[in-house]
Parts: structure tokens; C-alpha cells; sequence
């Protein structure tokens, strides 16, 4: 069944669609809507799951771990501050190896005060140990939850699945709604090996000394390499059942492209209309969109940069000191392996418009300076 | 289980931390370097106690409902709790630690409850057979030899009391009156005591004059004089010899002894100690309007403070700073008591302001009956031959009881001069021992200063305030119609809510506060006491805080 539905209730429907078990959250704009419409689900008895209400956002994944480790497939959702509050577990999450999907609509951290969109939020969660995922469309981000569950449950990794503040979460668009009994086969109810179980006594959580704490950091990073395959291994299963496959990376007209812009998230879909645009007036060159952000997808991304002229990031985001983070991973990812020139563009911060005028002012910008040119550039400030 | 875990590849390894085997090899005890330990100290209210009652044990005997324990730990002490229990002046209460937070425990009332508890019960007390061979001689049949023949019966010595009166109980019989100690009782208090073993009463038998001294203590292997005070103090005022003055004890073993007495309408009773007031209440219950009249002021009143809230309560007048200096009689109606004024001067040896006449001021009183209530003095004549004196009374060496001549032991007021029951009891219990180790031939007991607490080490975070429960009683109308006991004692009820209180000073009662409270699991709860398991306790101390009574103490490792 299709309908029209904001981006926030394509999480809601993709999270009835995994039939989760316990839902904790604390409301908090622009992720409210999500958990808003679950409470309703819960309410209705159309998702047979406990939601629990708790006084903030650290108490929410708090929640969530517990019931994780007990056995159940738990959700929550948040935004900026609030995931800044959870940050404590969200690490706990990674070490306890709990298979959690947070959604994070990214927003803008205060102060100054801001509900709008940037990506700093999620991106300062980026060394903790979950996946990040960065969703474009209505559809994506239903179907993507949907996948976390399953590659989290696999690897034994908590999923963060990303969207952009109002240019997704509040948009509307048609989204074809799955529905639990289809889902089922793809995604079976969760079982773990270990859980909290008085029948079998364990404590968790407890102290390893220097001869066993670097092991298990050892075996979570094994862990997130070994997901880089079930994350492809996911989405194409999707895809062969449901008709829908988004890849670890999207590139778009970059088989010949001399110049790629690089994005994620929405912007991504902007950037195409500019490249059909100036592909049509005769520039050779495509984008590059960027879905799965941890792991890093260092192979897919050289083989669609590697041979262009030069790569232009474009950061919703900054690392204050250093750069754009999307063009630090992006350019390490080529390092040693290429020459390819890259040049990083922020914009966008705090949520102002990323117009395909901006988009293409950056494009033309890499396309007529000289290298080398800054590694940062800002687009679009005023004074 | 309890070893050490090496894993050999990343498949032995849990998927995240997480317990896959005890710790025990791990001792974590030798992380500490402060060590708890169980240590229970001597309650202050135990200090209180002449005759070092085990109050606390005891009482949370009774908060158990183990009423038979809690007895048997009475009597260890005190052969009449029942006794002690409505007459002692409690020192244990002003020693209370709960006097410092709310209100001291009723500790009398609950001793009572508890000594009455096994004159109910008579099986309890297990009659000891005479399994020594020595023969011991008690003289005087008052609350020390009744103490003294007690513990050595139980050792099995076999005990004599010689009583000069009729029965036995001395100053409980003749100087107590009914209301305070009903007679009946006494009886089954005495009686449980020669039920508790080869005790033999010679009553009747006055030392001196019906036994002497020399010849018991050749005949006996050893002699415990306890014959208190016998000869009333003259009060040395012109006319006291005569029609209308009255010696206060003689009248409290009139009334005692279930005569009638009429003192008339208007009555005096001179002195500011328990007889006095003993007098007093009696003299009100014939009938009388009473004044006491005292040389000093309430504050210096040697009675029990009880005894004088009582005596007002009951309709006493009290008129203090006035002592009788003539009396005067004229035909055969009231006679003229002419007191002199007096003021308090410089402190005398007993610390209490010595009272001097007051210039020449003077008032008269016409009474029917003047009762002297000034004390009693010791006479000597049957023993000072014998044995070193200090005036009249019995010198001894120590509390136990020694006297000049090695077998012969002495206690109570015949040594201290006017005190307690609870005094005499312990200086006979004291004594008892002594003899027994003598003729057992076992040494002194090393004497260790007792460690006690007080409210400082007492967490009252775990503590509510409450009152004092109060023993019922009948009002004082209905008390004052004749002799009956004013206070009735707890029911079960009253028992528990009183012994409840208690917080058990120094002393484990089982809280369980350190066994839940400790981190590491290291408290172990056995059937009858906890126990440290030092290879896991880290000194962190929590039992140490948590412990509402400090019965736990601490000390550094390695010293």
C-alpha cells in the first residue's frame, strides 16, 4: 500500500514493519513525529511493543540497552541535543555488542539555539562503534530501517540511521509502506545467543582488566569490518524481495565524469538535478552520494573517484580545527592511492539552504580555481 | 569455576563482557588495607547497672519473644528482676544512649515484665543440687544474702540464711510498703530463689545474740553478713522520746505487717530519702493530711525522683529548709513541733549544699504524729569484734566483699551505708563469686576497662523518634483507697513496643543492615551472627557506616 507520508512516519512505518519489541524515547523536534506516531501503533495494538517513558534522551537508550540485553529488538529516536545526552550509551551500546537502531534526524547543536539541519550531531558520534546510515528519501528511510535491524542483528552492532531536519523529516512523499507479515521472512524476530536471562546468571557490563578490554575492542572492529559485506549482502536481499536497493554508495553519470561532486543526505538529490543541468550543457561531470558512512566505504569511493579530474565535497558539517568531516574520510580514503585532486565546500550549516544555485556555484568554483586551492571553503557566508 | 580463565582464541571469548565464570579466585580482600570486625561493646545502660544487668541482651531477648532466654539472662545478674523492677532507682536510664535522642528506655518496666515472666514460669529455673561440698553461712535474709545464697546455691554450695525476723526480705518486707512491692510477690520472688538450690533458712536467728560470728565461721567454710542497717538514727532534738513521734520504719512494718495504724488527722514525716516518702504515702493512706519536711531543698532529696512526683501527686505537702529543733506536748492532743529555719551553705563531703540554720527563724507545727524518716545506722555489736569496722559498718578490701578475716565476706548496707537494692544485690552476687572462687580455688578474673558507646556512634538516620512507653497504672484516687500495686506492668504488647526502642547499643541484634548493604558480597549471614569474609572484603566500610549501633569496629592492616 502507497501513501503520502512525512519523512518522520516513513521511521514509524519501518520501524512497525521490524515489529519492535521496546520503543523508548524522549520527544524532541525534529525527530517528535517518529515516536509520536509509534506511541499511537503501541496504543492502537497495531505494534505489539512495550513504550516506555522516560524523563530524558540518556535515560531513553538507557532503556533501550536494557531491553536489548534482555533479548528484544529495541528502538529509539532522537535529535542534536538529545543524542548528545546519550552519548555516555551510546558507547555502552557498542561495548555491550546490543543490535539498537536509533534514528537520528539531524539538527543543528546549540548554542546558539537551532532546530534546523546539519549533520555535526550524528557526525560527533562518528568513533563510537555504530553504523551510520544517511538517508535521501521517504522511501529509503523506511526500507533502510528495515535493513539496520538486519545488519545489526547480524553483526552484533548498534545502527544509526540518519536523516536531514525538515527537508526529510517533514517532507511528505509517497512511500510504499511495508507490512510486518512481508517483512517477517526478510527480517525473522530476534534471537540473540547471550541475553539477560535470571535462568542463566551472568553479570554484564563488568570489569575486564588490560588482558581482555583490548580483545574485545579488537573484536568490535572486527565486527564493523565484517559488516561493510553485510551491509551490501543486506541491501541487494532487500532489493531482490522488495524491489528496492540503495547501495553502500550512489554514484550518479560518474562513468566518464572529469569533475564529482560528493555529497550525502538530501543534498544528494539536489546535486543531481545541477549535474543533469550541466551535463546537458556539456561539462562531464556526476555525483557521488554517500549512504553508508561508517564503515567507511573506502573501496567504493575510490573506484568511483579514482578517475576523475578532481572531487569536490560538499560538508553540511564542520570538524572546527580541521575540516569538512565528509572530505577528511573522503580524502583519506583516496590517500596514497591516487592523485586525484579534492577540495572540501561547506555549507548548508544550521539548516540554510543548500539551492541548486549553491550546489552549482560549488561546482563551478571546482571546476575554474587552480589547485591547489584551500581544503576549506566556505560557501555562501555573508559578511 | 573459581579459576582463572585464559582464553586460547576470539571463539572462547564472550561476545562482550560479561561473567561466563565466578571470580572467587580473585580475592579482592587483599585490595584492603582497613579491616572490619565484629565487635560489640558494653551498653551504657550495662555501665548504669550496680549490678551489670545485660540490659540489652535481654531485651532484644524479648523483642525475639525468647522470654525464657531473655530471664535466664536477667537472672545471671539479679536473682529478683521482679523486684528491681518496681523499687530500683534505674541508674540504667540515666546511662540510656536513647536519653540523648528522645527518651530512655523503660528499662525497669521491661525487667519487670520479664522477672515476672519467670515467676510464671517456674520451670525455667533449674534447681541446682548440692555439688560442693562446702557449706556457707548467709546472714540476713534481705536483698544481699537473698543475692548471695542465690549464686552460690546455684554453684551448689549449700547455703545457710540466718534471719534475725520472722521471713525473709529484710528492707523489701518491712521497709517497702505494698503499693510499691506487694507482699504476695515478694513471697514467690523469695521462693524462686530457694527453689534455685540447696539453700536452708534459719529465720529467727539473730547474729549476736542467737549465732555468733566466730562460731559460724569455723562451722561454715565461709560467711556473707548482710544485715543491713538495723538501729534508727536518733535525731538528737529535745523531746523526741516520747507520745507522738514515731520511728518511720517501725510504722512501715506496722503497716506491712497488715496492722492497723491511725497517725491521726495531721502528721509530719522528717527526712528527705525514700522512707520518708515511703512514710508519707502510707500515712495519706490512713487517712492523713501529710507534710514532709526536709532540711534541704528537693534538689538535694536523697529519694527516688518517682517516689516524690508520687507523693505530690498523691496530696503530700512538702516544706523544705526546716529541721525539727524541740517538741512540745501538752494533755493528750496534738503535739507542738517547733522547726527551725535553715539555708543552704558551703558543699559538704557528699557534694550537696550542707544546711545551716537560717539566724533564729523558727515556726511551730501542731501534729498528731511526727514520723522520723532520717535514716538508719548499722550496729556493730554483733560483728565488730570480730571483724574491722569503720564506725559502725563493715570494712571491707574490695567489691567483692573481703572483710579482715579471710572467710568472712560482707555487702550491702552494712558496708555502704544507706543505698540501694540494686546495690545490695550486686555486692551479694559479687561476693558469691568471690567465694566460690576461693574455695574453687580459681583465680581472679583479669578486669578489662570496658568499651562502651555513645549517641555519637549511634546512626539515628535509622531511628524515628518515639516516647517512652509508661507503665499503666490505676489513678491516683483509687490508689490512695488502700495498699494495692499503683502500677499494673506491660501486656505483650507494651512489651514490644518498649523493647522495640532499644537500640541495642554496641551490640548486634540482626539488623541485617551490613550483610545487605555490602558491595561486595562479603558479609556472611550465619544462623547466629554474621561473619567477615576477608578474602573478598575491601575495607570500604560501608557496614562500618550502616551499622546503626557500632557493633562493628575497624583497624588498619598490617599494625
Amino acid at each position: 500500500m502507497k501513501k503520502v507520508i512525512m519523512g518522520n512516519h516513513a521511521v514509524s512505518y519501518g520501524v512497525r514493519a521490524s515489529e519492535v519489541k521496546v520503543i523508548s524515547a524522549y520527544p524532541i523536534t525534529p525527530q517528535t513525529q517518529i515516536v509520536e506516531l509509534l506511541s499511537e501503533m503501541c496504543a492502537k495494538g497495531e505494534l505489539d511493543a512495550k513504550f516506555i517513558v522516560v524523563e530524558s534522551e540518556h535515560s531513553a537508550l538507557t532503556a533501550c540497552v536494557g531491553a536489548s540485553a534482555a533479548g528484544v529488538r529495541t528502538f529509539t529516536a532522537t535529535s542534536s541535543q538529545g543524542l548528545l545526552l546519550m552519548h555516555e550509551i551510546i558507547h555502552w551500546a557498542v561495548g555491550a555488542r546490543l543490535p539498537i537502531v536509533l534514528v537520528n534526524v539531524n539538527r543543528a547543536v546549540g548554542p546558539p539555539w537551532s532546530i534546523w539541519t546539519d549533520q555535526n550531531d550524528s557526525l560527533s558520534q562518528r568513533d563510537t562503534g555504530w553504523l551510520q546510515i544517511y538517508c535521501e528519501s521517504n522511501q529509503e528511510t523506511q526500507d533502510t530501517i528495515v535493513q539496520a535491524f538486519k545488519i545489526a542483528e547480524t553483526v552484533m552492532l548498534p545502527v544509526m540511521v540518519v536523516l536531514d531536519a525538515f527537508y526529510l523529516s517533514h517532507t511528505f512523499e509517497i512511500v510504499d509502506i511495508l507490512e510486518p507479515e512481508d517483512v517477517r521472512p526478510f527480517l525473522p524476530p530476534y534471537k540473540p545467543e547471550v541475553r539477560v536471562d535470571v535462568a542463566q546468571p551472568h553479570s554484564f557490563g563488568n570489569l575486564a582488566s588490560p588482558g581482555e578490554y583490548f580483545e574485545l575492542r579488537y573484536m568490535i572492529e572486527k565486527a564493523m569490518e565484517a559488516s561493510r559485506d553485510v551491509v551490501r549482502d543486506v541491501d541487494r536481499d532487500f532489493e531482490k524481495r522488495f524491489g528496492r536497493g540503495y547501495g553502500v554508495v550512489k554514484p550518479y553519470r560518474c562513468e566518464d565524469a572529469e569533475y564529482i561532486l560528493v555529497t550525502s543526505g538530501t543534498v544528494a538529490s539536489t546535486a543531481r538535478s545541477v549535474i543533469d543541468e550541466m551535463r546537458a550543457e556539456g561539462v562531464k561531470i556526476g555525483a557521488l552520494k554517500i549512504r553508508v558512512f561508517r564503515p567507511f566505504p573506502f573501496q567504493e569511493v575510490y573506484d568511483v573517484l579514482s578517475k576523475a579530474k578532481k572531487v569536490a565535497v560538499i560538508d553540511r558539517n564542520i570538524s572546527f580545527g580541521h575540516h569538512g568531516i565528509f572530505f577528511q574520510e573522503v580524502k583519506s580514503a583516496l590517500y596514497g592511492r591516487t592523485n586525484v585532486p579534492i577540495v572540501g565546500y561547506i555549507a548548508g550549516l544550521g539548516g540554510r539552504d543548500i539551492t541548486p544555485k549553491v550546489i552549482r556555484s560549488i561546482a563551478e568554483k571546482a571546476i575554474n580555481d587552480k589547485h591547489p586551492e584551500p581544503d576549506i571553503n566556505w560557501i555562501g557566508v555573508k559578511i | 569455576m573459581g579459576e582463572k580463565i585464559t582464553f586460547k582464541s576470539f571463539k572462547e571469548m564472550p561476545l562482550c563482557a560479561m561473567s561466563i565464570a565466578d571470580m572467587t579466585y580473585n580475592h579482592t580482600g587483599s585490595w584492603r588495607n582497613v579491616r572490619p570486625y565484629y565487635d560489640f561493646k558494653v551498653s551504657p545502660c550495662r555501665l548504669g547497672c550496680p549490678t551489670s544487668e545485660n540490659i540489652q541482651r535481654y531485651i532484644f531477648l524479648a523483642t525475639e519473644g525468647d522470654y525464657e532466654q531473655a530471664w535466664k539472662e536477667l537472672v545471671e545478674s539479679n536473682p529478683m528482676p521482679s523486684v528491681t523492677g518496681r523499687v530500683c532507682f534505674h541508674p540504667c536510664m540515666e546511662k540510656c544512649t536513647r536519653k540523648d535522642f528522645d527518651q530512655a528506655i523503660n528499662i525497669p518496666a521491661i525487667e519487670r515484665s520479664i522477672g515476672d515472666m519467670g515467676l510464671d514460669n517456674p520451670k525455667w529455673m533449674k534447681k541446682a543440687s548440692a555439688t560442693m561440698n562446702d557449706k556457707i553461712a548467709v546472714v540476713g535474709g534481705g536483698p544481699a544474702g537473698l543475692s548471695c545464697a542465690f549464686y552460690l546455691a546455684r554453684k551448689g554450695y549449700r547455703v545457710t540464711i540466718f534471719e534475725a525476723g520472722t521471713a525473709l526480705g529484710g528492707t523489701l518486707r518491712w521497709g517497702i510498703p505494698e503499693y510499691r512491692l506487694p507482699n504476695d510477690l515478694l513471697d514467690r520472688v523469695i521462693g524462686s530463689i530457694l527453689a534455685s538450690g540447696p539453700i536452708a533458712v534459719k529465720t529467727g536467728t539473730a547474729l549476736g545474740t542467737d549465732v555468733a560470728l566466730d562460731k559460724l565461721a569455723t562451722e561454715f567454710a565461709a560467711v556473707f553478713i548482710g544485715v543491713g542497717l538495723m538501729k534508727s538514727r536518733p535525731m538528737g532534738v529535745a523531746g523526741e522520746e516520747g507520745r507522738g513521734v514515731e520511728r518511720g520504719l517501725e510504722f512501715l512494718k506496722k503497716v506491712n505487717g497488715g496492722e492497723k495504724v491511725d497517725p491521726g488527722k495531721t502528721v509530719v514525716v522528717v527526712g528527705g530519702g525514700n522512707t520518708a516518702m515511703d512514710v508519707a504515702r502510707c500515712a495519706r493512706r490512713a487517712g492523713s493530711e501529710v507534710t514532709v519536711v526536709y532540711r534541704r531543698t528537693m534538689n538535694e532529696m536523697p529519694a527516688i525522683k518517682d517516689e516524690i512526683e508520687e507523693a505530690e501527686k498523691e496530696g503530700i505537702f512538702f516544706h523544705f529548709l526546716a529541721a525539727p529543733k524541740s517538741i512540745a506536748r501538752s494533755g493528750a492532743g496534738p503535739i507542738k513541733v517547733v522547726f527551725q529555719q535553715m539555708k543552704l551553705g558551703e558543699p559538704d563531703e557528699s557534694g550537696r549544699r550542707r544546711p545551716v540554720p537560717d539566724g533564729d527563724k523558727t515556726f511551730a507545727m501542731d501534729v498528731d504524729t511526727m514520723f522520723t524518716a532520717i535514716g538508719e545506722e548499722a550496729d556493730a555489736s554483733a560483728y565488730g569484734k570480730t571483724i574491722d569496722v569503720d564506725g559502725a559498718l563493715i570494712r571491707t578490701k574490695n567489691e567483692t566483699g573481703e572483710t579482715s578475716v579471710q572467710k568472712i565476706f560482707a555487702g550491702g548496707d552494712v558496708v555502704t551505708g544507706a543505698a540501694s537494692v540494686v546495690e545490695a544485690i550486686a555486692a551479694g552476687r559479687k561476693a558469691a563469686e568471690r567465694i566460690d572462687r576461693m574455695l574453687s580455688k580459681q583465680p581472679e578474673p583479669a578486669v578489662e576497662e570496658p568499651r562502651t558507646i555513645s549517641i555519637e556512634n549511634i546512626n539515628t538516620a535509622y531511628f524515628t523518634k518515639s516516647k517512652r512507653t509508661l507503665v499503666p497504672r490505676v489513678p491516683v484516687e483509687a490508689a490512695l483507697e488502700g495498699y494495692r500495686e499503683i502500677y499494673t506492668g506491660f501486656d505483650d504488647e507494651l512489651l514490644h513496643r518498649e523493647s522495640d526502642r532499644c537500640f541495642s547499643c554496641g551490640v548486634c541484634n540482626f539488623c541485617d543492615n551490613c550483610w545487605v548493604f555490602c558491595p561486595d558480597v562479603a558479609v556472611k549471614r550465619l544462623a547466629q551472627e554474621y561473619e567477615f569474609d576477608y578474602d573478598f572484603c575491601k575495607g570500604c566500610l560501608v557496614c562500618v557506616t550502616e551499622c546503626p549501633r557500632s557493633a562493628i569496629s575497624t583497624r588498619e592492616e598490617g599494625r
